[in-house]
């Protein structure tokens, strides 16, 4: 009977989950807009994908401890309007980002800045940024 | 003879697929050396030189293109940008966006209704109702991710005019016998405007659709005009959750001003939950691209946006440490 009973609570959980929406990727209320760290770090994984874009890397804390950074950018026609594709980044790439904004959560994660901010291996990124400059927030577009 | 019929067919179907298009045909490669603020020179010369996957240009392009062609008769085929005049609007239409005068959403979100945006709209007591019922993620009333019940988010098509409110990239406007459709390079959809004289059907005797109905015509040789009812009221106007009713009727202007120009006004008129008429576009610009641009792919994905949600946005929205 308990077993019964487990695999309907299961089938419950299963369709909740199954009907929970997909979260609003939209607002920057989860984000400080004032916040512009700098980190260093290696590329772990390149995402290309709707609607946003995302990249992340490992990079050690003051305290040396790693930390699993998730940066996100707009979507792939946004991105490719800054130079941006799909082969931009790849695993063992090291990057130093500018932050245009991070969670307010104090979650390693952040969001680009509008243009500049990005060494990749040691160059800018993209070709002629180094005459941009600004880390302004990178509004998602979606 | 076998050779000959070869040699006809590749005729033939070369004359199939060559487009028609006016003699003042916009070249690619008649772009300039064009760069802003927005997009560096060597990006800008990279993406000229695509085949595929083109990226429209930036407004400076747009703004050094001194000569302009005449207008064509009726005639709105072509491929558009609305990129470079602002078609993407994460706040809501250019002429009503959901933000304060001079503040960006991210030191304003929260707030429980539109009072003192920079451009209010005339809500009435149904609208302001509707309106509190939507939680949109951007503007004055972003609630956090979580909580927002945006239907793009759940997989819904943007429908109209939530389509040019809110995404309005490249759209292509082709017009075959009878109609002009619309064809949107955001969740690549389209729409049918009827030209064939039908009127718009009574509401109550169809089904609610996405896009509604829409009929148009040629008011005279340079401004076409459509009116859309029927769209189903579950969509949202626009990105910051501006509700519409199911009695919505949608007008619109699309003036071509020139070869490479046309200027769209699109008119809500829904007096259930607004007690005036209100334009969301009014004379917004979109500029003419090359024949052979061939528009990026940008399709909602739905797995990877739950990707997305699992590892960016659902973690950025946790309570914090």
């Amino acid at each position: 009977m308990s077993g019964k009973v487990g695999a309907v609570v299961v089938m419950f959980v299963g369709l909740f989950a199954a009907c929970v929406p997909l979260q609003a990727h939209h607002g920057n209320a989860s984000f400080d807009v004032s916040k512009h760290p700098t980190v260093k770090g290696i590329v772990t994984e390149y995402v290309w994908a709707n609607p946003h874009v995302y990249l992340k890397f490992d990079a050690k804390d003051e305290n040396g401890q790693v930390q699993h950074w998730v940066v996100e950018a707009s979507n792939p026609p946004d991105q490719t309007r800054q130079g941006w594709t799909k082969f931009s980044f790849k695993p063992g790439d090291e990057v130093e980002l500018t932050m245009g904004s991070v969670a307010r959560n104090g979650q390693p994660i952040g969001r680009f800045g509008f243009r500049g901010g990005i060494i990749l291996n040691g160059k800018p990124f993209p070709p002629g940024a180094e005459n941009a400059g600004d880390t302004g927030e990178t509004v998602p577009k979606q | 003879m076998a050779k000959c019929l070869m040699l006809s067919a590749i005729v033939l179907l070369a004359c199939f697929f060559v487009p028609a298009v006016p003699a003042q045909d916009v070249k690619k490669n008649d772009r300039p050396d064009f760069f802003n603020n927005d997009q560096t020179k060597e990006v800008a010369q990279e993406l000229a030189k695509r085949k595929w996957n083109n990226s429209p240009p930036v407004k400076s392009f747009y703004a050094s293109q001194k000569s302009h062609a005449p207008a064509p008769r009726r005639d709105l085929t072509g491929i558009w940008d609305g990129t470079a005049e602002g078609g993407v609007e994460p706040w809501g239409p250019v002429e009503h966006r959901a933000i304060f005068p001079g503040r960006m959403q991210d030191d304003s979100a929260g707030h429980p209704d539109e009072t003192d945006v920079e451009n209010p709209l005339p809500f009435t007591a149904a609208g302001l109702e509707a309106l509190k019922k939507n939680k949109p993620g951007v503007g004055v009333r972003a609630v956090p991710v979580a909580n927002a019940n945006d239907p793009v988010d759940n997989g819904s098509p943007p429908g109209f005019p939530r389509m040019l409110f809110y995404e309005m990239r490249v759209i292509e406007l082709i017009q075959p016998k009878n109609q002009v459709i619309l064809l949107d390079e955001f969740d690549q959809v389209w729409r049918h405007i009827w030209t064939d004289g039908r009127p718009l059907p009574n509401i109550d005797d169809v089904e609610p659709r996405f896009f509604g109905y829409s009929v148009g015509r040629w008011t005279d040789d340079y401004t076409f005009e459509a009116d859309t009812v029927g769209v189903d009221d579950k969509t949202w106007l626009d990105n910051a959750g501006r509700p519409h009713s199911y009695e919505m009727r949608v007008h619109e202007i699309w003036h071509r001003v020139d070869y490479e120009t046309i200027e769209l006004t699109v008119t809500v008129d829904d007096p259930k939950y607004y007690s005036g008429k209100w334009n969301g576009l009014n004379k917004f610009v979109l500029h003419r691209l090359p024949d052979d641009f061939d528009m990026e792919e940008f399709i909602y994905n739905g797995v990877e946006a739950t990707d997305y949600d699992q590892v960016v946005a659902g973690e950025a929205a946790k309570p914090g440490k």
